[in-house]
C-alpha cells in the first residue's frame, strides 16, 4: 500500500490524470525516496560532521579558506561581467539571425558544456601558454596569462559562457521581433527598444542562465588547475582550496564545502525570489 | 499624386519585393478618413503596409506622411535618395495579434511612445486615450486579464498616444467575433475622425471593408485591381477577376441576343435561357459575355409574380441548402445552370424551402452586372 501522503491528490490539474501513472506510481515514489536519500544524506553528512570536526571554526575564519573565499567571489563576478557583455550580443544575433556560419557557431556554442574541463585546460594553456599559439605575441606585449588570476578567469569564462549564452538566447528567441517593431513604429530607437522591450521579457531566461554560468564558474576545478595553477592567494579558488586542505586540514575543507554549499542554496533561494518577483509586477 | 494630398494626409507609390513576389501600390489617404486595402491572403496586403511603417525597405518609389517624405528612391525628379527610420515616421501601426507588451500593465503599454512618460501631458494624454477607447478601471490590468475586445482597443490606444501622422491597421479585428467586429468597427470611425489621422486598414473581409472605408483598394498578386469608394469598388464590380476576388456568387457565361435601347438594356441568352442586363455601350448584338449576379439581389418566390418590375424570372428546382450566418444560402439547378441566392432563416421556414422544391429566382435587369476581363 502506498502512503497517500506521497501520491497527494494528483497534479496541479485538479488530479485528472490521477490514473495516468498506473502501476508505475510505486516505481516512481520508491525512485523518489532512493534518488532524495542519495543527494540528501551526503549533505546531512557534510553538515553533521562539520559541527562536530575539531578546526572547523577555526578553517571558517583561517586564512585558507579566506583568501580561497575572495579570490572566488571576486573571479567569478569578473567572469559574470565578462560573460554578459560579450554573451548577451552575441546570444541576441544567434536568436534573430539566420545564417550558415551563426547556424555552425551555434553548433559549438556548447561545446564547452561537454567538453571535460582538463582538457579544455589543455587547449588553453596550448593557445595562451608561453608555448602556446598566442605565447610569442603574448610574450612581445609583455603579458604572462598561464598561472594567474587572469587565467582563472579565462578558465571561468570558458567553462561558463555557454550556460548563459544557450538560455539567452532561448529568451531572444521567445520575443516575437513584430513587438520590436511595434515599438519602433512607437518612435522609439532600436537600441531603446532593446532596454524597455526585449531586455524585460527576456530577462526571467537571462538571470536563470547567469545563475547556473554562476554556479559553474565558482564550481570550475579541472581548466583551473591545469591553465591556472593552485597558487594560494593568486589562483587557489575554492575548490582547489578544498583538495589541498584535504590533505593537511579536513576542518578547513569541511569550512570551504559547507560555505560553497551555502553559496548555491543562496543563489538558487535568490534566484527563485527574482523570478517570482518579475513574473508579477515587472 | 502626392500634390493632391492636404498636408496631413499621407500618399505614395512604390513596388517592393519579398523573395520572387512583388507588390506594388498607389495610395493617397487623408486625413480622418480610412483607406481599406481589401484583398485575398497572400495578396501583398500586410507587406505594403509594412513597407509604409519603414520596416520593408521598397524597391522603388516615393512614400509622403503629413507633408514630409519618408522615403524617396531618388529616380524622381528632385531626386535625391531618402530613407527615414520606422521610428522617426511617426506611424501608428496596429496588428491582429495587438502586441501588446506583455511585461508592462494596460496604463504603461499605452504611455510606451510618450517622451517623458511621468510628466503631467503625458499623464492627461493616457487618460484621454483610455476614457475614449472605454478603457476605464483597466488600467493597471496585465495584458492577459484584457478580453479580446479589450486588447485590441488598448493597442489601438498605445500606437493613437504619440500622435501619428497616420495610422496602420493589420487585420485588426479577425480574430474577434462578428459582434465585437461591428461594435469596433464603428467606434474606430469615430475616433479615426476625432483625432482627425489618416487611416490605412487591411483586410479580407467585404463586410469590414464596406462598414469602415471611405475608399477602398482591391488588392491581387500584389497589385490594385480596383479602388473608389467602397460600394462602387466592392458591389458592382468591373472586372471578372475583381469579381471573383469581392465574391460575387454568380457568374454566367452567355451572349448579347438583342439591344433594348430604349429600356437602356439588353437581352443575353445562354442555352435558351435569357436574361436582361443594363445596355453596355462596347457591347454589339452576338458578343460574349460574363453577367455578374450577387446571391443577395436574387429573390425567391413560390410562382412566378404575376406582375412586377422586375425583369428576369427564373424556373428552378432547389439542389442545396447551406447554413450561411445570419441566414442561408439556396442554390438553385435552372436547367443546368446553378444560381445561387442568400434568404433569412424566416424566409426558409415560411417558403418550406428545401432540397428538390421547384421556385421561382426572380431579380432586376440592374441587379446584373456585365465582367469585361
Amino acid at each position: 500500500m502506498i502512503p497517500r501522503f506521497l501520491l497527494g491528490k494528483g497534479r496541479a490539474d485538479g488530479g485528472r490524470h490521477q490514473a495516468s501513472l498506473g502501476a508505475l506510481a510505486p516505481a516512481g515514489i520508491a525512485a523518489t525516496v532512493v534518488y532524495v536519500l542519495f543527494i540528501g544524506l551526503p549533505i546531512v553528512a557534510l553538515l553533521a560532521r562539520a559541527g562536530q570536526q575539531e578546526g572547523f571554526l577555526a578553517g571558517l575564519t583561517g586564512e585558507l579558506v579566506l583568501q580561497a573565499l575572495r579570490l572566488t567571489v571576486i573571479t567569478s563576478v569578473v567572469s559574470m561581467v565578462v560573460v554578459v557583455v560579450v554573451g548577451t550580443p552575441f546570444a541576441l544575433l544567434l536568436a534573430r539571425r539566420r545564417s550558415a556560419v551563426l547556424r555552425v557557431i551555434d553548433t559549438f556554442v556548447e561545446l564547452p558544456i561537454v567538453l571535460p574541463p582538463v582538457a579544455a585546460g589543455v587547449a588553453m594553456l596550448m593557445a595562451f601558454g608561453r608555448n602556446g599559439l598566442l605565447g610569442p605575441a603574448l610574450g612581445g606585449l609583455g603579458v604572462t596569462l598561464p598561472f594567474t588570476t587572469a587565467a582563472v578567469i579565462f578558465a571561468q569564462v570558458f567553462v561558463a559562457a555557454p550556460f548563459y549564452i544557450r538560455a539567452a538566447r532561448i529568451g531572444f528567441a521567445g520575443v516575437d521581433p513584430t513587438y520590436e517593431e511595434v515599438s519602433q513604429t512607437l518612435g522609439v530607437s532600436p537600441w531603446a527598444t532593446f532596454w524597455r522591450l526585449t531586455l524585460p521579457v527576456a530577462w526571467p531566461s537571462l538571470l536563470t542562465g547567469l545563475t547556473l554560468a554562476w554556479a559553474r564558474a565558482v564550481s570550475e576545478f579541472g581548466a583551473t588547475i591545469m591553465f591556472a595553477g593552485n597558487l594560494t592567494g593568486r589562483t587557489q579558488t575554492m575548490p582547489l582550496a578544498i583538495m589541498t586542505a584535504m590533505e593537511s586540514s579536513l576542518g578547513s575543507a569541511l569550512a570551504l564545502a559547507v560555505l560553497l554549499l551555502a553559496m548555491s542554496a543562496l543563489a538558487l533561494a535568490a534566484l527563485s525570489v527574482l523570478l517570482r518577483r518579475t513574473g508579477s509586477t515587472a | 499624386m502626392s500634390d493632391q494630398t492636404g498636408v496631413n494626409g499621407a500618399s505614395g507609390h512604390f513596388a517592393v519585393s519579398l523573395g520572387d513576389f512583388r507588390t506594388e501600390l498607389a495610395f493617397q489617404v487623408d486625413a480622418g478618413r480610412i483607406l481599406v486595402l481589401f484583398g485575398p491572403s497572400g495578396a501583398g496586403k500586410t507587406t505594403a503596409l509594412r513597407t509604409i511603417a519603414g520596416l520593408v525597405q521598397p524597391d522603388a518609389g516615393r512614400i509622403d506622411i503629413a507633408g514630409r517624405t519618408v522615403y524617396a528612391d531618388g529616380n524622381g525628379a528632385g531626386g535625391r535618395p531618402v530613407w527615414v527610420e520606422p521610428h522617426r515616421r511617426g506611424v501608428g501601426y496596429v496588428t491582429q495579434q495587438n502586441h501588446l507588451f506583455p511585461h508592462l500593465t494596460v496604463r504603461r503599454n499605452i504611455a510606451y511612445g510618450l517622451r517623458d512618460r511621468r510628466s503631467e501631458p503625458a499623464r492627461q494624454r493616457v487618460a484621454e486615450l483610455v476614457e475614449r477607447l472605454r478603457l476605464d478601471g483597466l488600467e493597471d490590468r496585465r495584458v492577459w486579464q484584457l478580453s479580446g475586445g479589450q486588447q485590441q482597443r488598448a493597442a489601438l490606444a498605445r500606437a493613437l498616444a504619440p500622435h501619428p501622422d497616420l495610422l496602420l491597421l493589420d487585420e485588426p479585428f479577425a480574430a474577434l467575433d462578428m459582434e465585437l467586429r461591428r461594435e469596433l468597427g464603428s467606434e474606430l470611425r469615430a475616433t479615426v475622425r476625432q483625432f482627425d489621422v489618416p487611416v490605412i486598414l487591411v483586410t479580407h473581409s467585404r463586410e469590414e471593408a464596406l462598414a469602415l472605408g471611405d475608399e477602398v483598394q482591391i488588392i491581387d498578386s500584389g497589385v490594385t485591381v480596383a479602388s473608389g469608394p467602397p460600394l462602387t469598388a466592392l458591389e458592382q464590380p468591373g472586372r471578372g477577376r475583381v469579381a471573383r476576388l469581392v465574391g460575387v456568387e454568380n457568374l454566367l457565361e452567355m451572349r448579347v441576343t438583342a439591344r433594348l435601347t430604349q429600356d437602356g438594356t439588353m437581352v443575353c441568352a445562354a442555352e435558351g435561357r435569357l436574361l436582361e442586363t443594363p445596355l453596355a455601350d462596347g457591347c454589339a448584338v452576338g458578343d460574349p459575355v460574363t453577367v455578374g449576379i450577387r446571391a443577395s439581389d436574387i429573390i425567391l418566390a413560390a410562382g412566378p409574380l404575376p406582375e412586377s418590375s422586375a425583369r428576369n424570372t427564373w424556373a428552378g428546382v432547389v439542389s442545396a441548402v447551406t447554413l450561411r450566418p445570419p441566414g442561408y444560402e439556396v442554390t438553385l439547378d435552372c436547367d443546368g445552370a446553378a444560381l445561387r441566392c442568400h434568404i433569412t432563416g424566416t424566409s426558409l421556414e415560411a417558403m418550406g424551402i428545401a432540397t428538390g422544391l421547384p421556385v421561382w429566382a426572380i431579380f432586376k435587369a440592374s441587379s446584373c452586372f456585365l465582367l469585361s476581363d
